[in-house]
């Protein structure tokens, strides 16, 4: 059945329309509320379960040896939401924010960073309305595990092959961020498998559509990343040192 | 043919909507939208001030989360519509929030569910297929369907459902409240600790953060996007180390006010009136009977 002409017309506005419109507003990259199916909230929080635990084992045992820390740590986690709900630069004026996934996991390694960062997802849900309760479990996984996982073996394996150091930074923040946006499109496409060509074909659309305002902020956040760190190591060498568990 | 028409109208309002509501941001006071960012979190700022904070705050939670959950699980169009009204009635009305701003806090997630609902409702194959399609450089074809549109408006209103029932919580309690009901939960000592110091700190670093901007932005920081990038960077570094240095200051303090690893919080009791329980129980019985309805009318 052909379109009449207006009606393509109409379509192909509406796309501009959300390409350039829309899309420099972002922080899309939390999964709202209400957006998964309850088996893929259950299962996805079950998947995290593991990770959280050890993070938690490690910091009992931190916490053992020395009370400090719990300051520290704290101070570091409110410092990552805080990052995080900061309107970032851009060229167009627009309102996006900062993960501090690459950040976090560069600065406390990527256990420290699950439970950071879970309990940043919580505050984010319930103070910026960002991301949602059901979807903690799909968002924790994506954002607290899977990119800094990924941002932090970057880092390291950077840093063993005497890569210059900002380049290792942008390197390690930006795929950290890339990997974060491809996980939460899988996350999305086995919820919402197509109609015609199912998962494969509903994974390529999701990564599509976001690609438009990931792939800009992935390159900011590598840029943002790579600043602070590079501050943070001429002026605090000594506070560093107690960061790294 | 008329449907597209009428979600290309639809779309284009949201998005003129969206598009005023981030261009107010900028406007001190009197803007649409909301803000965060400044020293002050506006959610926190609405909880604090919300008539239903009088509530009891483990009520309350169980209450939004059965909503949600139902809402999820029922995946019913009119339990979502039905869950919509009577949480803005409960937020809007009872609660004494301005609509204004209840509809800026509801457009928060407009983009993702702009963005996520038109990945499911369009797709793209070799072949010509759904009932609506438009070829692109003649190399393949971008399709919609009914059942797809359907499936998609179902999947916003669900999703809007939730949404309204998280700020019946979190739009009327504070989190330290939440935290509280936590605890009761039994989540273990150390998150809901960290959790309480966090939230505490939060607000110290906005403070402390919205001072430095505001040094450095009337230094000409913010002039251009490759100033405003280090500017950014030095903010927020700076805000970290200062943050860190004093973290010491702060746990002598702790210690020299007796602390032995566990703080304790002044708990307000309220109590829960049977009024409330009975009709929250109405509530979800109303909502799964019209659940039934639907699948009685199919």
């Amino acid at each position: 059945m052909m379109l009449k002409r207006r009606e393509k017309l109409s379509i192909l506005a509406f796309a501009l329309l959300v390409v350039f419109a829309v899309a420099p507003v972002s922080n899309a990259m939390h999964i709202m509320e209400g957006y998964l199916p309850v088996t893929h909230c259950v299962l996805w929080m079950v998947v995290c379960l593991p990770f959280l635990v050890l993070g938690l084992v490690n910091i009992k045992k931190v916490l053992r040896d020395d009370r400090r820390t719990l300051m520290v740590l704290a101070l570091t986690g409110a410092f990552v939401f805080v990052l995080s709900s900061l309107k970032i630069p851009s060229v167009t004026g627009s309102c996006s924010h900062m993960t501090g996934t690459g950040l976090g996991a560069i600065l406390f390694g990527p256990c420290v960073t699950s439970i950071l960062g879970v309990i940043v997802l919580l505050f984010q849900a319930v103070l910026l309305a960002h991301g949602g309760l059901t979807t903690l479990g799909a968002n924790c996984f994506s954002m607290a595990i899977a990119g800094p996982i990924l941002a932090y073996a970057v880092y390291k394996l950077c840093c063993k092959m005497n890569v210059n150091k900002k380049v290792t930074v942008f390197l390690a923040a930006f795929l950290g961020d890339m990997f974060t946006y491809c996980v939460t499109s899988v996350q999305l496409a086995a919820a919402y498998p197509s109609e015609v060509g199912g998962f494969g074909a509903s994974l390529v659309k999701f990564l599509g559509i976001f690609a438009a305002t990931q792939i800009p902020l992935a390159v900011i956040e590598g840029i943002l990343t790579v600043v602070i760190v590079i501050a943070l190591e001429t002026y605090a060498k000594n506070e560093l040192r107690s960061l790294s568990f | 043919m008329n449907i597209c028409m009428l979600i290309f109208l639809f779309c284009l309002a949201v998005c003129m909507f969206a598009h005023g509501s981030w261009k107010g941001r900028g406007r001190r006071g009197g803007g649409f939208g909301h803000r965060h960012g400044g020293s002050m979190l506006s959610v926190d700022y609405f909880a604090y001030a919300s008539a239903l904070r009088k509530w009891n705050a483990v009520f309350k939670a169980v209450f939004a989360t059965a909503c949600l959950l139902l809402c999820i699980i029922l995946n019913n169009i009119y339990v979502s519509i039905l869950v919509i009204l009577v949480m803005g009635y409960l937020t809007v009305v009872i609660g004494g929030m301005s609509f204004r701003q209840y509809l800026s806090m509801m457009l928060v997630p407009v983009v993702f569910l702009l963005l996520g609902s038109v990945a499911i409702a369009a797709g793209f194959s070799m072949e010509p297929a759904g009932q609506y399609q438009l070829r692109v450089f003649g190399l393949f074809y971008i399709y919609c369907s009914d059942a797809s549109l359907l499936r998609a408006a179902e999947l916003v209103l669900k999703a809007l459902g939730a949404v309204s029932s998280l700020y019946m919580l979190t739009l009327t309690t504070p989190l330290g409240e939440l935290i509280t009901v936590l605890r009761k939960a039994h989540v273990p000592k150390v998150l809901v600790e960290l959790m309480h110091m966090i939230y505490r700190y939060i607000f110290i670093m906005l403070d402390t953060h919205s001072r430095m901007k505001n040094s450095a932005e009337s230094r000409l920081g913010y002039v251009d996007f490759k100033t405003s990038c280090y500017s950014f960077g030095q903010v927020a570094s700076n805000l970290l180390i200062v943050s860190l240095k004093r973290g010491n200051a702060y746990y002598n303090a702790l210690e020299s006010r007796c602390y032995d690893g566990e703080l304790r919080f002044l708990e307000e009791e309220k109590p829960v009136q049977g009024r409330q329980i009975a009709l929250a129980a109405g509530f979800v019985i109303l909502l799964f009977c019209v659940w039934l309805l639907g699948k009685y009318m199919n």
